[in-house]
């Protein structure tokens, strides 16, 4: 179980893991002593609550790490209150605006050019639903998943690559 | 008052580090203890709380002169003891305010 924590520590930021791995193994080692005491439960619920918070915190080390929020009371403090740069800007509203009466306009103008042609088309009939079967429907769900996730990695890592969390510890002059 | 509340489990890392200067073992059987075995923190838990805590200066590194390979020390700044401060005496506030609310009345 040990192994596997270590090999878990690999998950975090090579930084987090550079400061902190060695550390942090030295007291799952400690912990580890310790629970041959107790009972084989216990040393599976322990193992497990361990397992579980190094998974979680890799996953916040990460986003910390990608979204700049490098202090913990920075992180608590913005859950409550929004920043300047992150408020909703007014000109945003108004495009949407814009953009939602174009959209009716076309349907509008769609229908009157569809009541204008002459009803030529032959009676098509009832659109029989496609058929799928259990194997296809979750190879569909993986890949779509499988897609998602490569897509958020690849967001996440073009982020970190700008090095965009490093914008909140510049200091100007 | 900033930061304030602070969530439990820093409160009780800042608390066993208020005491004395700990590593991070010392503090995992310290939190629980004081808790009564009611918040036990995971290794990741607690180094993610200790990397934010040193970002925001709260806590600092200490050297140990004869600690082992692997063993980091950590103690409370000025800082970090004025906000477990502020947090102690608010703390003490609701519990006042608390105490006088569901104190029965007089009739």
């Amino acid at each position: 179980m040990l192994s596997l924590c270590r090999y878990l520590l690999y998950l975090y930021p090579t930084a987090h893991r550079l400061e902190y791995g060695e550390e942090m193994v030295a007291v799952l080692h400690e912990r580890q002593a310790e629970s041959w005491d107790s009972g084989v439960v216990a040393r599976w619920v322990f193992w497990a609550r361990e397992i579980a918070g190094l998974l979680c915190g890799a996953l916040r080390e990460h986003v910390l790490a990608t979204t700049g929020l490098h202090s913990w009371v920075e992180f608590r403090l913005r859950r409550f209150s929004m920043r300047s740069e992150f408020r909703f800007p007014k000109a945003t509203g108004w495009l949407m605006l814009v953009i939602l009466a174009a959209v009716v306009m076309a349907i509008e103008k769609a229908k009157a050019i569809s009541a204008s042609l002459p009803d030529t088309h032959p009676y098509v009939g009832p659109i029989q639903p496609a058929q799928f079967s259990v194997i296809a429907t979750f190879a569909v769900v993986f890949v779509a998943g499988c897609v998602i996730g490569a897509v958020g990695w690849a967001v996440l890592f073009a982020l970190r690559r700008s090095g965009v969390q490093r914008l909140s510890e510049l200091r100007l002059r | 008052m900033e930061a304030l509340p602070l969530s439990e489990p820093v409160l009780l890392i800042l608390l066993s580090l208020a005491e004395r200067p700990r590593h991070g073992y010392s503090i995992l059987k310290n939190v629980e203890e004081v808790s009564d075995g009611r918040v036990r923190l995971s290794t990741g838990t607690l180094y993610g709380a200790i990397r934010r805590l040193l970002d925001g200066g709260w806590i600092e590194r200490f050297k140990e002169d004869d600690s082992p390979r692997g063993r980091q020390a950590y103690r409370l700044t000025a800082r970090g003891r004025q906000i477990l401060r502020q947090e102690v005496s608010r703390m003490k506030q609701l519990t006042r305010v608390a105490s006088l609310c569901m104190a029965p009345k007089e009739t």
